[in-house]
């Protein structure tokens, strides 16, 4: 615990603006009758793209708040991240809300809420504070998830979630009060100077503590064993909340990882090392093989999620500061491309009302540029050369392989492999199969530019990485200082 | 919390909350309906508040003491919350299918 408390309510500014967006995009819609619900995404992507514009005011400044959260660069980097994937899902989001979904006031809102808790999550250096924004971003999540108050599948997903998700959250408390009971601190530099001598005997409480932790967040982040509520949430959930799903509630898992283990838990390296490599090895390989056998996009699209966080989790086996740095390049490049990806599925979703792989024969036909944009999408994510997967995967495996963990970069390579067979499914049918009716589909203008917007993000990342590497380096040199 | 400290030893709390932890896993791996594995959850939360308070009393030093309390706190409340959005989901559930049993909502599956 820092003996001066800075408590200067400055630095939390953004957050302060989101909770703002938050309670305004509530308000609206339910004070505001003459206000047209449609603005209400326009109005919430505009607010989080000028709070994400305020935010790079903290750039290259090194601050905390009570010792509690972090305001440096790696919490900047994800207020971006986070900001920024917040307004592509509210502008993907916009034609599927009013067609499927009621109360979109709330939907937004908990959509900006969500984003504050993932910021935290990624700016805490405490674990009390690490809790509660956890719990801020899963809450919203449950809501959002099962937001489709009439389709039983919603609901379905929604309850699985919560059920394991709670489940998670007192796994991961009790770890906590474990490592509270060994540290005698809940401050990650407590922590890791309560350990820098070594523990100089087999430290059970300690232990446990490490091996609860992982399990509670390992099922946040969907790691083998721990993902079975994954696909099922995929499905039920609407498709925007999908994309989000596996965007940001993955991304910031990992950043709450990554902090937590480099800067508390790094002198006991030894202790938790092998319970990584384990559970990425796992992940990998069942992630990748269960995905070959889905016919439903949004489950597909989750095995292939759960196996690239098992490339993720690899970064974190191997930890180091060069395998931190390209953890967030491969986090970002994904994220894009995942995006990417969700926007043309649920452009289609929303044209045809379909999202089974078989109905999406003949989409070059009917929509062209969206078939263009998701094959790219796809083939980034599978790995191939000139777009984002593969570069930053490139990184990200070189970087575990010289931090001693050649193995797992081998097996890494062969599901990439693996990997690209079920991608190739998909694209076989949208540009070798017949559509099921003639005729273009009428794409509005703005989800075209949308996926334009991030099929050129994910060449850029692909082509050019060094602005991003940069900025992903600047981010993470701290953590290891 | 000198005098209790003489008559209990820390080792009684930290089997206690144990037992407890135990238990729920148990009921959320065994139970079939909803609430009542909501209910093993709490359990579960209920132990990690009591470890964090016997850990408060008796292990940490001086300085950290009102983190386990305060950690305590916040436990509760948002056990609290948790069960009142649960319920609601379940209570979704339940309409649509006329059953919270997680067995028998199989919808999604593979």
């Amino acid at each position: 615990m820092p003996e001066e408390l800075n408590l200067d309510y400055s630095l939390l500014t953004p957050e302060f603006c989101l909770a703002g967006l938050a309670a305004l995009v509530f308000a609206l819609d339910l004070f505001a009758p003459r206000f047209r619900k449609e603005w209400l995404p326009y109005l919430t992507a505009a607010g989080l793209v000028a709070i994400l514009g305020l935010s790079f005011g903290w750039a290259n400044k090194e601050s905390d708040f009570a010792g509690l959260l972090s305001v440096d660069n790696y919490t900047t980097f994800f207020r971006v991240f986070f900001m920024a994937t917040a307004a592509a899902v509210a502008l993907a989001s916009a034609q599927f809300v009013p067609a499927r979904l009621r109360h979109p006031g709330e939907y937004y809102g908990l959509l900006v809420l969500s984003t504050i808790g993932a910021i935290y999550m990624a700016a805490a250096r405490e674990l009390l504070t690490a809790y509660i924004s956890l719990e801020l971003l899963s809450f919203s999540l449950y809501v959002l998830v099962s937001y489709a108050k009439f389709d039983p599948r919603s609901n379905e997903g929604g309850m699985k979630y919560m059920l394991l998700g709670a489940f998670s959250s007192a796994l991961f408390l009790y770890g906590l009060s474990l490592i509270y009971g060994s540290a005698g601190s809940t401050f990650y530099a407590d922590i890791a100077s309560a350990y820098a001598g070594g523990t100089e005997e087999f430290d059970l409480g300690l232990l446990m503590g490490l091996v609860l932790v992982l399990a509670g967040l390992g099922f946040k982040v969907a790691a083998v064993p721990f993902h079975m509520w994954t696909p099922d949430a995929y499905e039920g959930a609407p498709l925007p909340i999908t994309a989000y799903l596996s965007a940001t509630s993955k991304a910031a898992g990992f950043a709450l990882l990554l902090r937590l283990f480099s800067s508390a838990f790094l002198p006991v390296l030894d202790d938790w090392q092998w319970m990584f490599a384990a559970l990425a090895a796992l992940t990998m390989v069942l992630g990748n093989l269960v995905a070959l056998q889905q016919h439903n996009i949004k489950r597909l699209l989750a095995y292939s999620s759960i196996g690239q966080v098992g490339y993720m989790l690899m970064a974190v086996a191997a930890l180091s500061s060069a395998t931190a740095s390209a953890l967030l390049l491969h986090l970002s490049g994904y994220v894009i491309t995942n995006l990417a990806a969700f926007t043309c599925i649920i452009a289609w979703n929303n044209l045809t009302g379909k999202e089974e792989i078989a109905d999406f024969r003949g989409m070059a036909e009917r929509a062209p540029l969206l078939a263009a944009s998701l094959t790219a999408a796809l083939f980034s994510l599978a790995g191939m050369p000139l777009f984002a997967g593969f570069l930053t995967k490139f990184l990200l495996f070189q970087a575990v392989a010289e931090e001693g963990f050649l193995w797992l970069s081998v097996i890494a390579v062969v599901m990439s492999l693996v990997s690209l067979y079920y991608y190739l499914m998909v694209i076989k049918e949208l540009y070798i199969s017949q559509p099921e009716e003639p005729g273009r589909l009428p794409v509005p203008a703005l989800v075209n530019g949308l996926a334009v917007a991030l099929v050129v993000g994910v060449f850029y990342v692909g082509i050019f990485p060094r602005h991003l590497f940069e900025a992903a380096q600047e981010a993470t040199k701290l953590l290891f200082a | 919390m000198e005098a209790v400290a003489q008559q209990i030893p820390l080792e009684h709390f930290l089997v206690l909350s144990a037992i407890l932890f135990s238990l729920g896993v148990y009921g959320v791996l065994t139970r079939r309906n909803a609430v009542l594995i909501l209910m093993s959850v709490e359990l579960m939360l209920n132990a990690a508040s009591i470890n964090m308070v016997a850990f408060a009393a008796y292990a940490a030093p001086e300085r950290a003491v009102v983190i386990g309390i305060v950690f305590a706190v916040f436990i509760i409340t948002v056990a609290a919350a948790e069960v009142g959005l649960a319920l609601a989901i379940i209570l979704r559930v339940f309409r649509n299918r006329g059953t919270a049993n997680v067995d028998e909502v199989d919808q999604l599956k593979w």
